[in-house]
């Protein structure tokens, strides 16, 4: 059956991640290729979104399903909690879709908080100060979510309801279709984005922010709008990998989370919509390709191979940095109106 | 109210402010000199720990015999984040957020690295090498640890030695010209390439020190300089980021918040308050950023202008 | 001597003067005047290497200057008082001047600071105070002072009355005639205050748009009209 089809399913993983990280790529060519604003706590967002699916998504949908989970704990009895959720879904599509849009929109309100909350302090400030505050916030959902064991069960971490669970064999394609489609439509709003008015002020701001300031244009609120619009994405980003994954744990690393999307959208070309998508592609592309081909390094060298990830990508970041900074795609400036 | 806080915390205390500051000045001496947050610094103490944890691991001499190995291994490798890297990104007029990139980029390249060493320790030499400690190789002195009296030590004489370098001799002056005004420096003579690369040869080897102190303190592994960025970076910031002796001042406020606070929050609120020790630098940070983002030599300048 | 032949010279893209000649001879004062914006700092900048030279030549008495560093030009009798910021804000006016005089080789600061103190007296109150805690005027002393310390052969300046008033204006324009006379040095001054620059200029470039748009002794210069008129917005 193609639904099992192992080569069927890696396309359709891959197509998965392709979308989430384009999602996530995209939040940051919001925030820094229109706006300048160089977030390097991207992790703090998605974390953000991937706990509010671990800490709601069971006890909301235990409630608009009115399951009964009396006697129940939430973490303690997490397995069970979320199976009975999964049996309403797969008998009721329609759950399962209230579900996923629900938690999406919780999500997002989350990421808007969670991006105010961050760069507040630094919003006026440089983008050196802005850099230090986004990369010291980004360490801390991981701490808080180890700590607190009744936000994503500790360490080991939650199951979360599959609300795709409808699709039975085809749970993946669901799943898989349904990423596409928001990555898709994320993709359309960022274009457009780019093309109003609130748009050409943020890269006004970008590109000279005495300039942008002298015409009256208040350059932190720009900046905050920014960011709370790139912050709501990359929560989304983690919502919708919490749920394709239908597990949440507190392992959310800057490398994956914050390194690799600037490395794609460097790649991509700054400000370039497109170009971040093909720079996501391109990358991924590498990226799976070295993990295949370091397995044959694995009894050569005297170390675990995933390690030469990390040297290999971060040699690739300084080399794209100092030989080729404007990316694959550069941005093409856009043509002045005729007033 | 009074909160007795036991000799032993406030030593403990002094010994991470000590380290803290180690780190923290070095980043305010990289972003006077090159205007550019060093996120890889953190990396170069880890790097000093696990030197240390080598060494005396495979020689079995005594953890202080490499501190200057720690301090040169650790000022090697700066330089070659700032002569390799930046300085080509720099001559090519990239942005201070490229520039920030490239130093996220060789923190990347490094943790793989010490973490490939790591594990290289363990294959090759049989000797574990993640969740280590030396601190039973520590001496100790009317019961105090050795570890303690060491680094009030080697702070003491790192902010007379700077002092004396900055303000006394040629050289010190020629370097605080070229933070200044790289290009009038290099108009009336100075080698300014020179004097930057021998900045962060300076701040790279007091991570690599401070990295020194880790493992006879605590238990290190491969992550243990990525604990400290938060912290490090508020403290420089607190400081002030332009201020090299502000780090020293950040780095004992922040220290002493952050250990005497979560103890002093553990005792009177539960013990469940300690696995929350991070957000305190991060609130710190946020406060100075808002109050005053030149950290507490800007209050300084401000009343000093008044 | 100082020549400079076919210049082209800029910062990265952007090209900004465009087949510059000129020279400055020993003993001169050589004024480059000019619109804003036509090059006359990238001029001084070209000549000790810190704007990026595209084509051309620049030799100080027969030795090449261009694709050299800032730091060696220096230290071949050159110096350079910058517009803005000329002076380290953070060192003492102490410390500024021994580390200039240092980068030569003098080590004997009294016998060094002599003759600067002679020309500006006031510096020698401040020795000991931040360079910072200076106003407009004493600050433009000691920019000069840095570069006089090192007892350079040719000087160039970059618009040292700027922000200056009227009296100090002429104080410093008197000091550097002076210098000239006494010392022996070349000058290259830029300036936007023409008429004290036609005062004590032996020779006078017009730069306009990256361009050399005139040569010749001061009175050549105040004689045509139009372009005293056009581009230096000197009216009858």
């Amino acid at each position: 059956m193609i639904t099992e089809s192992i080569f069927f399913l890696f396309v359709l993983d891959l197509l998965a991640f392709f979308s989430i990280y384009s999602i996530l790529n995209l939040s940051l060519n919001v925030q820094y290729g229109f706006t300048g604003v160089p977030n390097f706590g991207l992790v703090f967002c998605v974390a953000g979104g991937a706990f509010t699916v671990g800490f709601l998504s069971t006890r909301l949908a235990a409630w608009i399903f009115s399951i009964d989970i009396s006697g129940l704990n939430i973490i303690d009895d997490n397995l069970i909690i979320v199976s009975k959720i999964n049996a309403v879904i797969a008998s009721q599509p329609f759950y399962g879709i209230l579900l996923l849009i629900v938690v999406l929109v919780f999500a997002a309100v989350v990421g808007a908080m969670l991006g105010t909350l961050f760069s507040l302090p630094a919003v006026r400030l440089r983008e050196d100060y802005l850099g230090i505050t986004f990369l010291a916030f980004g360490e801390i959902l991981n701490v808080i979510g180890i700590a607190y064991r009744d936000l994503v069960g500790g360490p080991p971490g939650v199951n979360v309801p599959d609300v795709w669970a409808w699709a039975s064999g085809w749970r993946f394609a669901a799943s898989t279709l349904t990423i596409v489609f928001i990555a898709a439509l994320i993709f359309a709003y960022s274009e457009y984005l780019i093309r109003t008015p609130f748009g050409r002020v943020l890269r006004a701001v970008r590109d000279n922010e005495v300039a942008a300031a002298a015409f009256g244009k208040d350059v932190a609120r720009y900046r905050l709008a920014a960011i709370i619009i790139g912050s709501m994405i990359a929560s989304i980003t983690g919502a919708l990998y919490a749920l394709y994954s239908a597990c949440v744990t507190p392992t959310f690393v800057r490398f994956h989370w914050t390194f690799l999307p600037w490395l794609m959208v460097l790649l991509g070309g700054v400000g370039n919509n497109l170009g971040v998508v093909m720079g996501t592609a391109v990358f991924y592309t590498i990226y799976k390709l070295i993990i295949y081909y370091k397995f044959a390094l694995a009894g050569v060298v005297p170390f675990d191979v995933v390690w030469l990830n990390y040297i290999l990508i971060g040699i690739a970041v300084i080399l794209v940095l100092i030989f080729r900074p404007q990316g694959l795609i550069p941005e093409k400036p856009k043509k002045m109106e005729q007033t | 109210m009074i909160l007795l806080v036991e000799l032993v915390t406030l030593r403990e205390a002094i010994t991470y402010s000590c380290i803290l500051s180690f780190l923290a000045v070095g980043i305010t001496l990289l972003y006077k000199t090159t205007k550019v947050p060093n996120f890889a610094h953190a990396a170069l103490a880890t790097l000093g720990a696990y030197v240390t944890y080598s060494l005396t691991s495979l020689l079995g001499i005594n953890p202080y015999l490499s501190l200057p190995v720690s301090f040169l291994i650790g000022g090697l490798v700066a330089l070659c984040l700032f002569f390799l890297v930046l300085e080509p990104m720099r001559r090519a007029k990239a942005s201070v957020t490229m520039l920030m990139i490239a130093t996220l980029a060789f923190d990347i390249v490094a943790s793989g690295a010490i973490n490939a060493y790591a594990d290289y320790l363990q294959t090759t030499f049989k000797i574990s090498a993640r969740n280590v400690s030396l601190i039973r190789m520590d001496f100790q002195i009317a019961s105090l640890p050795g570890v303690f009296l060491t680094s009030i030590t080697l702070i003491a004489m790192t902010v007379i030695l700077l002092y004396l370098l900055l303000n006394r001799t040629y050289l010190g002056i020629s370097l605080r010209a070229s933070m200044e005004n790289q290009i009038l420096a290099e108009t009336i003579g100075i080698n300014t390439t020179f004097t930057l690369m021998l900045s962060w040869f300076i701040a790279g080897g007091l991570a690599g020190l401070g990295g020194t102190l880790l493992p006879v303190w605590t238990q290190i592994d491969t992550g243990v300089g990525m604990v400290f960025i938060a912290s490090m970076f508020c403290a420089s910031t607190l400081g002030g980021l332009g201020e090299i002796y502000g780090a020293f001042l950040g780095g004992f406020l922040l220290g002493f918040a952050e250990l005497l606070g979560t103890v002093i929050l553990s005792k009177t609120l539960g013990t469940w308050v300690i696995p929350y020790r991070p957000v305190i630098p991060l609130i710190i940070l946020s406060v100075t950023l808002l109050v005053s983002p030149r950290g507490l030599a800007g209050i300084l300048v401000r009343r000093r202008s008044k | 001597m100082l020549e400079v032949y076919s210049l082209n010279s800029g910062y990265g893209k952007l090209h900004i003067l465009y087949d510059v000649q000129l020279n400055c001879k020993e003993r001169e004062i050589v004024a480059i005047l000019g619109p804003n914006g036509s090059g006359k700092t990238t001029l001084l900048n070209s000549i000790f290497g810190i704007a990026d030279v595209f084509s051309g030549s620049i030799k100080l008495d027969g030795q090449e200057l261009t694709g050299l560093s800032p730091h060696k030009i220096a230290k071949m009798g050159i110096g350079y008082a910058m517009q803005l910021q000329g002076i380290f804000a953070d060192l003492t006016v102490e410390e500024n001047l021994k580390i200039a005089a240092k980068m030569v080789g003098i080590t004997n600061f009294d016998e060094a600071t002599s003759t600067i103190f002679g020309f500006f007296p006031d510096l020698k109150k401040f020795l000991g105070r931040k360079a910072s805690t200076l106003s407009g005027g004493e600050r433009q002393m000691l920019t000069l002072s840095i570069s006089l310390i090192r007892k350079p052969k040719f000087f160039l300046l970059d618009e040292p009355t700027g922000g200056l008033s009227p009296l100090y204006s002429s104080n410093i324009i008197r000091s550097i005639a002076e210098i000239n006379k006494e010392f022996g040095l070349s000058i290259v001054l830029v300036e936007q205050n023409v008429r004290k620059a036609l005062e004590i200029a032996h020779r006078v470039y017009l730069l306009v748009s990256g361009r050399i748009n005139f040569e010749g002794t001061p009175s050549e210069l105040a004689a045509q009209k139009d372009l005293m008129k056009l581009y230096l917005g000197m009216g009858e």
